[in-house]
């Protein structure tokens, strides 16, 4: 597509990105097809190719984001769905990765939209906090309904619908691997992560467990924080890349320390922003090369698994449909091995129909714009429960809460069928259910 | 960008009561279904011919036919033209607005409104996509035939307005092949249905002009189309040829043989290339030219049919036979030649032509587009629908460099000439549209183009439906 | 009768009535002339005069053809490079008690088909181009000789079956296909008329390719083949195409069709016959003269709207493409708006009456009348077409 930039507009490196980003597009349209948000409104404006459009504008002109503008991309999933879809390779995530950074630093908010906003950055990101804050919004339950009555306050009363009734189980402690130090095929940290090990601390225990019984040697290195996705998808740019620096030179110590052959992750979230750490982090010459390292040795949980040589199992009588994560199937383009895992371990394993299709839950999404959210949300249930499953499994800890929040079919983690199939303990969600089934 | 192609000037009478037609409107459409602000009108000033763009006066979203027609009874009564949008994948510029038009986009209305396999007919609204009706009727062993490449994006309004056509058709037809019944909403509103679940018409066969006016005849909100039996199997086989002149040869020789397979498609060197690097689905890049040929039906089918293909393409010296494997397999390769035009992107601007000539004709025309397009000093790549002689040379250009976008634009239009000199059309399955207007003298006399406009006011006696497209601008009466 | 024997006398001709204020009958062979309106004082135009084989190659699966061209040359022609036009074109001299030498300007002019029509299309898709002369006596083209053409207005579709209202058709240009190697039927027997197109249906559902699906019942069955076929009502299902394909996919439909009653399969001699008796109407081709009514309807909807006429009057029904295409001999003089009332209400379709007495013709618009707004704009296109109104002005109804 014709882009009109002037020399010295590409001075700048991330609108020098962005033209390159935009000569690529064809206009051909393909992305508006696949996109949750103009399949689900029906205006192209909320399409790729209209917000690629808006961004044009935007940028060439030098503008300042305005409300429009804002509308638009604020209801951009990011779910990638659409560089799936382009045939063209327009690196859509980098682009409206740019377009947030510039509404961050040109557009000011209405007051409640800040005040969630700021909320939700200085809370999500911090296990501790996160974790008060939950006790708080089971207390604040009853205020949903008068929240959503008043329109600025809705995501608070998205918020409050969106928290686990119960305080989630504790994980068992994971066993120590037995086998010698030489014949371990490898050795990996797993994020701890932020949101996850406070909304559901099981997932990464499975982990740890099936990892150390594979041999793996597991290390949870020191002083890790939040990926900064959550803040990113935000325009928080510099609050994000500080969350990178500090997790990456926490794993290049681990590094120096051992050597790692992978940094697990398992939030398929967080995995696609740390594999972009290496982009994020270009324009720092004191990163650039260690965040390289890093996301080249980020790798998802089930990519990770899928390397090593898993035993093929027994069949069971169990029917799993499984949930491709956005950031699993479009922005880290595993697509196949999570599914290829769950066979081999003997699940019979079922795809629902439109499943390149967001859940809405998209990191903050749900709560930030908890209309579109909830009518993908029923959507993606519609689809899933028209394949009968006996339980759900997904990659990522934002679709296991959205999903949950919408079915009374349990919904796990992959990872935590594959610890219980290869010898670890039966998923919690799934005590009641399963017992009659395997 | 410099202009070759003029549009209509604006009606100043239109411009200067925007903001009261802009509250009119508000009151026969939702909020949600109104655009009117500066900037969310920019989008809608293009479709996926980027050479031209002009931004609306309005967009209107409507959800129901009521609300087409009222939106059309009050642009009638106000003689403000309206551009009719589909998906916005229009490669002719069809659905590029004009500065005193009010877009008229049928994308919230996309329901299938009835299934009916006893009857073999699907009913659904105007924004529906092609590719939704065959998913949507797949699981019972159904599809819609026609299949563009866009099939994914585009609607069937759209697919009706140009007339879509597709690999497959072929075996299948076209659109207006497979369209039974519209309703649709004439200038002034009024509301009427053609044809049905049955076939032919009762009186003028209407269906039949409506379908490929580009929008100038009036604004169908839903169709009725027909399904087909899923073929028991289909195997799409990749033969490469040394040049694209053998592999020219051996579509005419497939085809002068008796044997129509579901669907061949040809692609030169560059375009193989571009494809496989989106798709990766197999292609050969050790070849000139390449040919998918799909044929279906039972195993003993389409092994016998596969036979004798491979023997004439054996004659003609083919350098590479693969046939596909698994219904992945074929997946990919239809991925990729569906593909191309946005592949594309990859590496370069283009201009998409759509002239079709008798297959006779094929080599002879290769040979000449790729003279004309090296005289220009640009590059083309070749992709096209070869059993039916629809041709689609890519001209490659870089739209930020004017003067090779104007070249780009000159190429082109000397290819279309040639396609109709060799005894074929300007436009086989894309449209008139604003690209090829001005073309239009060069395959109708002037005669033949003041009945077909005649016809054209028979239904929109002002002129207001996608007024700046198809017939040339002098000449108009 | 004229008979211009070039397109430019034809043009002259037709600028001559304009300025003389005559009126024409457009017509070829007149073998299907006789249905529609009648026109008081139009002289007969025919095409008759311009003939021959314009433009045939093989290779290429086109035809162009001037329009006055008898239909059996134009088959001769194909036949002898085993091709023939997939629309199947039907013969009315026998329904019409006609005689003479259909032309293809009628077959297009008519739009006619046959039994392959609900797979293949009908005379206007395989239709590409035109030339033909206008009501103002402007010789013009519209479309031309290639498959994908949208370069335009449609033309070529709003010509074909405008009965001769909307210009004098005077070269074609159509899509043709090889002839298949083999053919064979399927007879089901015993089924009722609703049965039948359960199993018409079911059997369209399956990837077989069936080319033909027409239900006869007991009334008429005996008077297909020479009473060859077996006792009691007839679904018949036809299979075309290479000989092991045909064999292949014969099997896979009698297992289906075997649940619905006693299947028998006919070889390629006998169904060449049995369809091209079902193409022309055979057992109503009597001369008997009585009421002819042509139904185009959903394909379930035919056989309710024969069980709901059969209630209130004399019929004599058989079913083609699916049971869309019911052809129908009434005992007395036919109850248009009673009938047409009928599809209607069964969701919507058209009938036209091919034959009837005199008085009965006068007093029945002979083409399926359309809605007003309908009727209003093809009135409009006539008069753009045909300005004057010298071409049958009324055979449609406007």
């Amino acid at each position: 597509m014709q882009t009109s930039f002037t020399p010295e507009q590409l001075l700048d490196p991330h609108v020098a990105e962005s033209e390159k980003i935009l000569r690529r597009c064809v206009h051909c349209g393909f992305c508006t097809a696949t996109c949750p948000t103009y399949v689900t409104l029906g205006d192209e404006l909320d399409s790729p190719r209209g917000r690629i459009y808006l961004i044009k504008d935007m940028l060439e002109n030098d503008r300042a984001a305005d409300e429009q503008v804002v509308t638009h991309i604020d209801r951009c999933l990011s779910c990638l769905s659409c560089v799936t879809t382009c045939p063209s390779g327009v690196d859509y995530m980098h682009l409206v990765d740019h377009a947030r950074i510039h509404i961050e630093n040109t557009y000011r908010r209405p007051l409640a939209d800040r005040l969630i906003r700021s909320l939700l950055a200085a809370v999500l990101p911090y296990p501790a906090r996160f974790r008060t804050a939950l006790s708080l919004a089971r207390l604040g339950r009853p205020f949903g309904p008068l929240l959503k009555r008043i329109k600025p306050l809705r995501p608070l009363a998205a918020m409050l619908e969106l928290a686990p009734r119960a305080a989630p189980p504790a994980g068992s402690a994971p066993a120590i691997s037995q086998m010698p130090q030489a014949q371990r095929p490898g050795r990996v940290a797993i994020l701890s992560g932020c949101a996850q090990p406070v909304l559901d601390p099981g997932i990464n225990a499975a982990t740890h467990r099936l990892l150390s019984r594979l041999g793996v040697e597991v290390v949870s290195p020191q002083g890790e924080g939040c990926c900064g996705a959550l803040v990113h998808h935000m325009g928080r740019e510099e609050q994000a890349l500080d969350f990178a620096r500090t997790n990456v030179d926490v794993w290049i110590s681990e590094i120096e320390k051992g050597g790692l052959d992978a940094i697990i992750i398992t939030t398929s979230g967080c995995g696609t922003t740390i594999k972009d750490y290496g982009h994020m982090l270009r324009l720092d010459p004191a990163y650039a090369e260690k965040a390289a390292t890093v996301s080249a040795l980020a790798k998802d949980i089930t990519e990770y698994l899928f390397t090593l040589d898993l035993a093929k199992l027994e069949p069971k009588k169990l029917t799993v449909t499984y949930h491709s994560a956005c950031s699993m199937q479009h922005g880290q383009k595993i697509v196949a091995a999570p599914k290829q895992l769950l066979k081999a371990a003997g699940f019979t394993v079922r795809d629902p129909a439109e499943g390149h299709l967001c859940c809405g839950s998209a990191g903050t999404y749900n709560i930030l714009q908890p209309e579109i959210s909830g009518q993908l949300k029923a959507r993606k249930v519609r689809n899933i429960e028209a394949t009968k499953p006996d339980v759900i499994a997904t990659g990522n800890i934002g679709c296991i809460t959205q999903i949950a929040s919408g079915t009374a079919i349990p919904i796990v983690h992959t990872v935590e069928l594959l610890d219980w199939a290869y010898g670890g303990p039966k998923p919690a969600k799934l005590a009641r259910k399963a017992k009659a089934l395997v | 960008m410099a202009e070759a192609i003029a549009f209509l000037p604006a009606r100043a009478s239109v411009l200067s009561q925007r903001d009261n037609i802009v509250t009119d409107l508000a009151r026969l459409v939702p909020a949600d279904c109104l655009i009117h602000e500066e900037r969310e009108l920019a989008p809608f000033e293009i479709d996926a011919f980027i050479s031209y763009r002009r931004v609306p006066l309005a967009v209107v979203l409507p959800r129901t036919t009521a609300q087409v027609a009222a939106v059309m009874k009050y642009c009638h009564r106000h003689a403000i033209p309206v551009v009719a949008r589909g998906a916005g994948t229009s490669l002719s510029g069809g659905a590029i607005p004009q500065e005193d038009a009010v877009v008229l986009g049928l994308s919230k209305m996309s329901r299938v409104l009835e299934v009916d396999y006893s009857n073999r007919t699907a009913t659904v609204q105007a924004g529906v996509t092609n590719l939704s009706i065959s998913e949507t009727v797949g699981i019972d062993g159904f599809f819609y035939a026609p299949d563009p490449s866009s099939q994914l994006a585009c609607t069937i309004g759209g697919n009706i307005g140009m007339n879509s056509g597709g690999a497959h058709c072929l075996k299948y037809g076209v659109t207006t092949n497979n369209l039974l019944g519209v309703r649709m909403v004439l200038v002034d509103g009024t509301v009427i249905e053609l044809g049905g679940k049955h076939l032919d018409a009762a009186g003028y066969d209407l269906l039949g002009l409506v379908c490929g006016s580009e929008g100038q005849l009036g604004i169908v909100t839903e169709a009725t189309v027909r399904l087909i039996a899923k073929p028991e199997g289909a195997r799409p086989v990749l033969f490469g040829f040394d040049s694209s002149e053998e592999a020219g040869a051996c579509v005419a020789d497939i085809i002068g043989s008796g044997i129509i397979p579901v669907a061949i498609e040809f692609m030169d060197k560059p375009a193989i290339e571009i494809c496989e690097a989106f798709a990766k689905a197999g292609y050969p890049l050790d070849v000139a030219a390449l040919l998918i040929v799909e044929v279906e039906g039972s195993e003993a089918e389409m092994d016998a049919t596969l036979k004798d293909i491979v023997e004439i393409a054996r004659r003609h010296q083919v350098k590479t036979v693969r046939e596909c494997q698994s219904a992945t397999e074929a997946a990919l390769i239809w991925k990729g030649r569906k593909s191309a035009f946005g592949a594309t992107g990859r590496i370069a601007d283009y201009i998409c032509m759509d002239g079709t000539v008798p297959l006779g004709k094929l080599s002879y025309v290769l040979e000449k587009t790729a003279e004309i397009v090296e005289r220009f000093g640009l590059r083309v790549a070749n992709v096209f629908h070869a059993g039916d002689g629809n041709m689609h040379p890519l001209i490659l250009f870089n739209a930020n460099d004017p003067e090779e976008a104007m070249k780009a634009e000159e190429a082109g239009n000397e290819i279309l000439k040639l396609c109709v000199d060799a005894g074929g059309c300007l436009t086989g399955e894309h449209g008139v549209g604003i690209e090829k207007r001005d073309l239009m003298r060069h395959q109708f006399t002037q005669p033949e183009l003041d009945q077909q406009m005649a016809i054209r006011s028979a239904f929109d006696e002002q002129w207001i439906l996608n007024p700046s497209k198809v017939f040339p601008l002098e000449g108009r009466r | 009768m004229l008979i211009p024997h070039s397109e430019t006398d034809a043009a002259y001709v037709i600028r001559s009535a304009v300025a003389d204020g005559r009126k024409f009958a457009l017509c070829g062979g007149n073998t299907r002339s006789g249905f529609g309106n009648a026109t008081e004082g139009a002289e007969a135009l025919s095409s008759r005069g311009l003939t021959g084989i314009v433009d045939y190659d093989p290779a290429e699966m086109v035809m162009t053809v001037k329009a006055g061209t008898p239909v059996a040359e134009v088959e001769a022609a194909l036949a002898a490079n085993r091709q023939m036009m997939a629309f199947e074109p039907m013969d009315h001299r026998g329904i019409m008690g006609t005689s003479g030498e259909p032309t293809i300007g009628g077959v297009f002019a008519a739009n006619v088909s046959g039994p392959r029509r609900f797979v293949a299309g009908a005379a206007r898709d395989s239709l590409l181009g035109i030339r033909f002369v206008n009501g103002s006596g402007e010789l013009l083209r519209a479309g031309g000789r290639v498959m994908k053409n949208v370069t335009g207005l449609d033309l070529v579709k709003l010509l074909a079956g405008s009965h001769g209202t909307l210009g004098f058709l005077t070269e074609v240009t159509f899509r043709v296909l090889p002839v298949p190697q083999t053919v064979e039927t399927i007879v089901i027997s015993g089924l009722d008329d609703e049965t039948a197109a359960k199993a018409m249906a079911a059997a369209m559902a399956l990837p077989v390719e069936v080319s033909g699906a027409a239900h006869l019942p007991q009334t008429v069955r005996a008077r297909f083949i020479d009473g060859a076929l077996p006792e009691n009502e007839a679904t018949v299902l036809r299979l075309e195409g290479l000989a092991a394909s045909v064999a292949v996919r014969a099997e896979k439909l009698v297992a289906v069709m075997q649940a619905f009653g006693p299947v028998i399969r006919l070889g390629m001699e006998d169904s060449l016959s049995l369809w091209r008796e079902i193409r022309d109407v055979h057992p109503y081709a009597n001369g008997a003269g009585r009421p002819l009514w042509r139904v185009s309807m959903a394909p379930m909807a035919g056989c309710q709207l024969v069980a709901a006429l059969r209630m209130e009057a004399g019929v004599d029904a058989y079913y083609d493409w699916q049971g869309g295409l019911v052809w129908m001999q009434m005992e007395a003089d036919p109850e248009a708006d009673f009938l047409r009332g009928y599809i209607r209400a069964l969701g919507g379709g058209h009938a036209t009456l091919i034959r009837a007495s005199k008085s009965a013709r006068a007093a029945t618009p002979s083409f399926e009348p359309v809605p007003d707004a309908v009727a209003a704009l093809s009135a409009r296109v006539k008069q753009k077409l045909d300005p004057a109104g010298i071409f049958s002005p009324g055979k449609m109804g406007w």
